[in-house]
């Protein structure tokens, strides 16, 4: 049997930022006793069930002038997921749900490539989505900051393996999660930068639809 | 008596300096082998050959794989990690692997280095016919927030070929890693799977290591259902401990019974407690059958233990031979009993090693192992019993049981009769009797008639191999050349093969290092196609605002790249996989090529068939083979020996005599066919080597018999004690659970009966000396 070729990582930059998320506004529920600052962070996300808004994600790569810009909508439902609708430069939907990460086909929600890693990191997401934060902390350090306004949540990746992908993890907001930075070892490094305009607006039927509800 | 004197010297000599070479040959690890392998036959075509079986079984015989599962794969991680850190301490493992940390800095200049050797023929393909699909593909994933990434930066590698590579790098198994550990998981059956593998220290398949591993095993599946988790285990070395278990309990049951059968035997013969003295030769056989067996070969199989055992039998006769003289010699003097015998007796010694000299003639090192054993063993107790028992026994005197000999004279009058029935029609009828079974007997040539493993270690396999979907076969294809670039130009072309195979369904995989590295014809050839890439098929990437000298550079980069031998591509991480299917040889390089999934050797064998310095090897398929046709040989050997015994007792009897003598072995033989025919037992190697033992041992009855030294009935006595302990030590033996050795004592058993029962129609030699008044009965035989 192989080690090296599943020991590669398969990374995905956004995901982990969008899974992170998920954390932060949906899995607050079952959060167990924590420092006691955590603690308060989970309750505050927790009290906004269902968020709709506007993203942009740039990714900042070593050898180009400018970001790579890709902007749409997200909805993110505490207990059922999240949906990635990304208009520019193309559209196309993605999902998080329990089952995984999945991509809108024409025929239907299709989970992405299931190789080495990813099952990993849908497993890792899905973790989260249920709150099942013991999974996150196995993997990272989580330490909570107070910045001027807001807080600030920086995430260390624990394993030598996630060390030589990740240098760290900061996920910044108010009310709810507003910005993700992921730094890469490499030195590349992705923004993703959440602006929720409604936490009032109720999921549509095709919102709905798509989150398997 | 100063010869007896010397005699006894020499022979007490002998038996200190066996004695002193088994105290240094069992002085640390006992010198005992359960290795089942090691019954395969060692005899391989070339050095390369067996170069590379020695590769291909190395993780069969060293490794034991552990999967603990858990339906809560954070519990099954841990439970894991508990049982590496315990494993880890075991002086039985040399490495407990269960995370694994590649090097991403290793790993990422190998891809870059290797960019175009290890790209996949597919998408090496795509990049030469359609370069404008393949990096407008590119620049979608650069844009994609959810594209496919690899360990190396988007400018390090603007086309994103290493992404290629790993995505190409097939996965064979369905294990995955954990990025947080870095253990292998795989998800089946509503439970989390994490493997461990144990590493042995030495191939050590002495009884220690297979039973400490198969202890291990067993605590840590106790502990891991403390934990409400599973264990599944598998390994060469569990087999090895289960064979050894088995053999343990069959030698020690069968020896017990087959001693105490004897003793009792002996005793309730001879009425006196001297008698057991008779067990002196059999010590003596073991000692020296285990000493020689250990000096030749090294160390001495469980399976040659058994059979072993069941020479008890023999080597107990030895001195029973001139024992029972007491039935009739009196006084009984122990010396004029043995001078009376010793002819017999040395003939006896000499047909039996004679049956057993066949065996080691077989190609097969565990029966050369078994015949080395029972020769040695043989002439130990024969020189115990002539030169150190005469002594011990003097002044004994026997209290021959009666009632034996009341049995004898009972079995004298309906050997009688047996005697009446002897004509040409009853031997004929028996014969047709005979061959009605024989007709009905099937052949089995395969692996199964060595060993039966235990169904559940075959099970807990079954499912190791469906939870990693990893099933390794021992049929591989071995491929050789000149130089590495010829051995891999030569493994595409079979690859080419098996991928059609694949496809077609039966192969379930393969793998060869033309899978991580292409010939250095295809490396030059995609090398050259990128300096000559259209501009305008860059395009996409120069939209998303990579600079055009980034670019140029990237593709002079690329094709200024050096080619990558396979020797290089396997010293890196990526090719840890692959690094046992590459080796050197005095001609140049071998790669082999394993396989996975069962197929048939005579489709493999087409597949490889035409294509220059491929060569299947297929030891299990070649082994039906050698069985087979060991078999027939062996068959003809038989009907030889038959031939030269019959000539050597026309020679000593007269024809005809000789005739009737040699009917009685051929006609059991027939006989013992027949039954295993009759009763649905299939005609294998052991059988046929069984019943060469039956004709130098029926030989041995019926001359006894025949010459009646003593009177009929004593020597009938004399004969029930030698077949019924010979019975008792060989029947015994039916009832193994080894294939091999029930064949075996299963045709000896029955052999001996039909001998025993058919001993009588050799007629009587004294008596029709003495009585010429016995009418000739011209239709007898």
């Amino acid at each position: 049997m192989t080690t090296t070729r599943q020991a590669t990582p398969t990374r995905r930059r956004a995901l982990i930022a969008l899974g992170l998320a998920c954390l932060m506004g949906g899995a607050s529920s079952s959060l167990p006793a924590y420092a006691l600052d955590l603690d308060q962070l989970a309750a505050q996300l927790s009290s906004v069930p269902l968020v709709h808004g506007k993203f942009v994600q740039e990714k900042h790569l070593r050898g180009l002038p400018k970001p790579l810009l890709s902007e749409g909508r997200f909805v993110l439902a505490r207990a059922s997921g999240l949906l990635w609708l990304m208009e520019t430069p193309v559209k196309q939907d993605y999902r998080i749900v329990p089952t995984g990460i999945e991509q809108r086909t024409p025929d239907g929600w299709k989970a992405i490539r299931q190789q080495a890693g990813l099952a990993q990191q849908s497993r890792m997401f899905t973790a989260v989505l249920q709150g099942d934060r013991t999974a996150l902390e196995r993997d990272f350090t989580l330490s909570l900051g107070k910045p001027a306004t807001g807080w600030q949540l920086d995430l260390v990746p624990k394993s030598a393996m996630l060390k030589q992908i990740f240098t760290g993890i900061t996920i910044t907001g108010a009310q709810y999660v507003e910005r993700i930075e992921m730094n890469e070892t490499q030195g590349d490094r992705t923004v993703v930068r959440m602006m929720g305009n409604s936490t009032s607006q109720p999921l549509s039927p095709q919102e709905k639809d798509d989150l398997g509800l | 008596m100063v010869s007896e004197r010397l005699a006894l010297r020499a022979f007490l000599l002998l038996i200190v300096v066996m004695l002193a070479t088994a105290a240094w040959q069992w002085r640390g690890a006992a010198p005992v082998s359960a290795n089942l392998l090691e019954l395969l036959p060692d005899e391989m075509p070339s050095l390369v050959e067996q170069q590379a079986v020695t590769r291909i079984e190395e993780p069969l015989n060293r490794e034991l794989l552990v999967l603990v599962g858990h339906a809560n794969r954070d519990l099954a991680l841990k439970l894991a990690d508990t049982l590496q850190a315990q494993w880890a301490q075991q002086p039985i493992f040399d490495k407990v692997q269960w995370r694994f940390q590649p090097d991403l800095d290793t790993v990422r200049k190998q891809l870059l280095d290797g960019r175009l050797a290890y790209l996949p023929p597919a998408d090496a393909a795509q990049l030469i016919l359609d370069p404008h699909d393949f990096i407008q593909a590119r620049a979608s994933e650069l844009q994609n927030p959810f594209g496919a990434s690899s360990p190396v930066a988007a400018q390090d590698d603007w086309l994103g070929l290493s992404g290629r590579i790993l995505k190409g790098l097939i996965n064979p198994t369905r294990m995955q890693t954990d990025l947080g550990t870095g253990a292998l998981v795989s998800e089946y059956d509503g439970k989390y799977w994490t493997l461990l593998r144990g590493h042995t220290r030495v191939n050590a398949f002495d009884l220690q290591v297979p039973a400490q591993a198969a202890e291990l095993v067993r605590q840590a599946r106790s502990q891991v259902a403390a934990g409400q988790g599973e264990l599944l285990a598998t390994g060469g070395m569990l087999y090895a401990a289960a064979a050894s278990d088995q053999a343990t309990r069959e030698m020690s049951l069968m020896g017990s019974i087959a001693t105490a059968g004897s003793l009792f035997l002996l005793l309730g013969s001879f009425r006196r407690w001297r008698a057991v003295m008779v067990m002196i030769p059999v010590a003596a056989g073991i000692l020296s059958g285990v000493v020689v067996c250990v000096t030749i070969f090294g160390k001495i199989h469980v399976l040659t233990l058994v059979l072993g055992m069941s020479l008890t039998g023999v080597t107990i006769d030895y001195a029973m031979h001139y024992l029972s003289k007491s039935f009739t010699l009196r006084p009984w003097n122990v010396r004029r009993a043995l001078a009376l015998v010793l002819p017999g007796l040395t003939l006896s010694m000499l047909t039996s090693s004679l049956g057993y000299l066949t065996l080691a003639w077989a190609p097969f090192p565990a029966l050369r192992q078994i015949a080395t054993f029972s020769i040695a063993s043989l002439a130990g107790a024969y020189l115990c019993a002539v030169c150190l028992l005469p002594p011990l026994l003097k002044g004994f005197k026997p209290a021959p049981h009666s009632h034996l000999l009341d049995v004898a004279r009972f079995l004298v009058r309906s050997q009688r009769k047996i005697r009446r029935l002897r004509s040409y029609s009853s031997l004929a009828l028996l014969l047709v009797l005979g061959l009605g079974g024989i007709v009905m007997l099937h052949v089995q040539d395969d692996l199964r008639q060595w060993v039966a493993p235990s169904r559940a270690l075959q099970e807990e396999a079954r499912q190791v191999s469906a939870i990693t979907g990893y099933q390794p076969t021992s049929q591989f294809f071995l491929v050789t050349g000149a130089t590495e670039n010829e051995v891999l130009r030569r493994q595409a072309a079979l690859s080419a093969r098996l991928e059609r195979a694949r496809s077609a369904g039966g192969l379930q995989g393969y793998r060869s290092v033309d899978q991580l590295v292409s010939p250095v014809e295809r490396q030059q050839a995609l090398a050259a196609m990128l300096t000559t890439l259209p501009a305008d098929a860059l395009a996409p990437l120069a939209a998303l605002g990579v600079s055009d000298a980034s670019l140029r550079q990237e593709i002079d980069r690329l094709g200024a790249l050096p080619p990558v031998t396979p020797s290089q591509a396997l010293a890196g991480p990526l090719g840890e996989a692959w690094r046992p299917l590459w080796m050197q040889t005095p001609d140049g390089f071998a790669g082999l090529t394993s396989l996975q999934g069962r197929v048939g050797s005579a489709d493999l064998a087409a597949l490889g068939k035409d294509l220059p310095g491929v060569e299947l090897v297929d030891r299990l398929g070649s082994l039906s083979e050698l069985f087979s046709a060991t078999r027939q040989t062996a068959s003809w050997l038989m009907g030889a020996a038959c031939l030269v015994m019959g000539a050597l007792l026309g020679l000593h009897f007269g024809l005809r005599d000789g005739f009737n003598i040699l009917a009685v072995p051929v006609t059991s033989i027939v006989l013992t066919l027949g039954v295993l025919g009759y009763i649905g037992q299939p005609l294998t190697l052991f059988v046929l080597f069984g019943l060469i033992l039956v004709l130098t041992i029926g030989v041995d009855y019926a001359i006894f018999m025949f010459e009646s030294i003593s009177g009929r009935s004593t020597t009938l006595a004399g004969v029930i004690l030698d077949a019924g302990t010979t019975l008792l030590s060989f029947g015994l033996l039916a009832l193994s659970d080894t294939p091999a050795v029930r064949s075996f004592g299963l045709a000896v058993g029955l052999g001996i009966t039909f001998c025993f029962l058919l001993s009588p129609w050799t007629g009587q030699h004294h008596a029709r000396r003495a009585t010429a008044t016995v009418p000739a009965r011209p239709k007898t035989l």
